[in-house]
């Protein structure tokens, strides 16, 4: 656990700015949804509002971390989009 | 046995065999979870035409009516008997609104709740009515009527005995909608009753000073046949959505835990920050779930 902690917080420091913008849209993404309540396209709107910025704030990163590969941003977009289906399934 | 230890080190610990990356992480894996998760979302919706709704929410008239007088039971107050009238009037009242594309209270051409209940055929000395749109469980719409003052008012009011469901689905404002009214009252008594029959309509007596029935913001549940289906598939596809996050984020804690342990560089996607989009998604779903609609 002591690893993993350390492991955290040296990615967290190292890239303090990438996971502050990520953690605020994660903020916003709920506080968006409690205006939304109502209608189920806007739910869903805003649910695919944040994935869409999940896969740029991916290749944002890895791109400033000289890290960018396509197979980085694959596994970004295919979790997104798994994501994406699983709820379309719950809200219609 | 070391077989079946092997398969679980490979699929969810990183290690030499697996490129040092949790198998259960690999592109081909993560593209097999998506083609079933493609496939889960187009039989539910090819299953579910023969389902009660056809619509994804798990509301029922007969789990609104439970959850109703369970409020009532634990407030000591005595339980209302399910009125087969003001069901037949909430679902007038819902087919109206979609009919004439409105959420309100009173429908544009001036149309009361009351006009619906005594199209019923329920003489009433006190009505009222709650409205609720796009909830996705009837527990969540019953709490929704429960955190609204008004609304709480009209499920605690003492002096209603009867009340009525329907739950009703078309489209609102271009929009697939569920709509669930609920509609309380309390049958005119004899003695009123004469009263009436020598008094104008507009001044007959109704449920408070104004002589209008009490109106909450709250829900109304539409009478109709519930035929339950033997699997819910609404709540298996929740269920589903549940474990596969959970899933996903334990081999992500895994992975990340054993790559920190062994101090494993990698170039793939950061596993940290798939933890916190999942956290969040799990957030947002949790909310869609317990206040995704309206009440009014």
């Amino acid at each position: 656990m002591k690893h993993l902690l350390k492991t955290v917080t040296h990615e967290i420091k190292k890239n303090l700015l990438d996971y502050l913008i990520l953690l605020t849209a994660g903020i916003l993404f709920i506080v968006l949804l409690q205006f939304l309540s109502g209608s189920k396209i806007l739910l869903f709107t805003a649910v695919l509002v944040f994935t869409s910025f999940y896969i740029l704030w991916g290749i944002y990163h890895h791109a400033m971390t000289k890290t960018l590969r396509f197979k980085n941003v694959l596994e970004y977009v295919l979790i997104a989009f798994i994501i994406l289906f699983l709820i379309e399934a719950i809200l219609f | 046995m070391e077989r079946i230890t092997g398969f679980f080190r490979h699929f969810f610990t990183p290690n030499e065999n697996n490129n040092y990356r949790a198998k259960a992480l690999h592109h081909d894996y993560l593209s097999c979870y998506l083609v079933i998760a493609l496939l889960l979302v187009f039989s539910f919706k090819k299953v579910n035409i023969h389902n009660v709704l056809g619509f994804a929410t798990d509301i029922s008239v007969n789990k609104l009516f439970e959850l109703t007088n369970s409020e009532r039971t634990k407030n000591n107050l005595p339980a209302l008997t399910y009125n087969e009238k003001l069901s037949e009037a909430a679902y007038q009242k819902g087919q109206d609104m979609f009919r004439k594309n409105y959420w309100a209270h009173y429908a544009p051409d001036g149309k009361a709740p009351w006009d619906f209940i005594l199209g019923s055929g329920y003489q009433y000395e006190y009505a009222g009515e709650n409205l609720a749109k796009n909830f996705l469980f009837s527990r969540a719409v019953v709490d929704g009527w429960m955190n609204s003052a008004s609304h709480k008012q009209n499920i605690l009011r003492s002096d209603y005995t009867d009340v009525g469901f329907a739950v009703v689905n078309g489209v609102l404002n271009g929009e697939e909608t569920t709509l669930v009214v609920q509609m309380f009252g309390k049958p005119l008594s004899n003695a009123v009753a004469q009263i009436k029959t020598e008094t104008p309509p507009e001044e007959q007596t109704h449920g408070n000073a104004a002589g209008h029935p009490i109106i909450n913001n709250q829900p109304m549940v539409l009478s109709q046949k519930e035929t339950k289906p033997k699997i819910n598939l609404f709540n298996l596809s929740v269920d589903m959505t549940y474990i596969f996050i959970f899933a996903l984020l334990s081999v992500l804690l895994i992975d990340f835990y054993v790559a920190s342990r062994m101090k494993i560089i990698r170039l793939g996607g950061k596993n940290l920050a798939h933890f916190i989009f999942l956290i969040f998604i799990l957030a947002g779903i949790s909310f869609i779930i317990s206040r995704s609609g309206l009440i009014l």
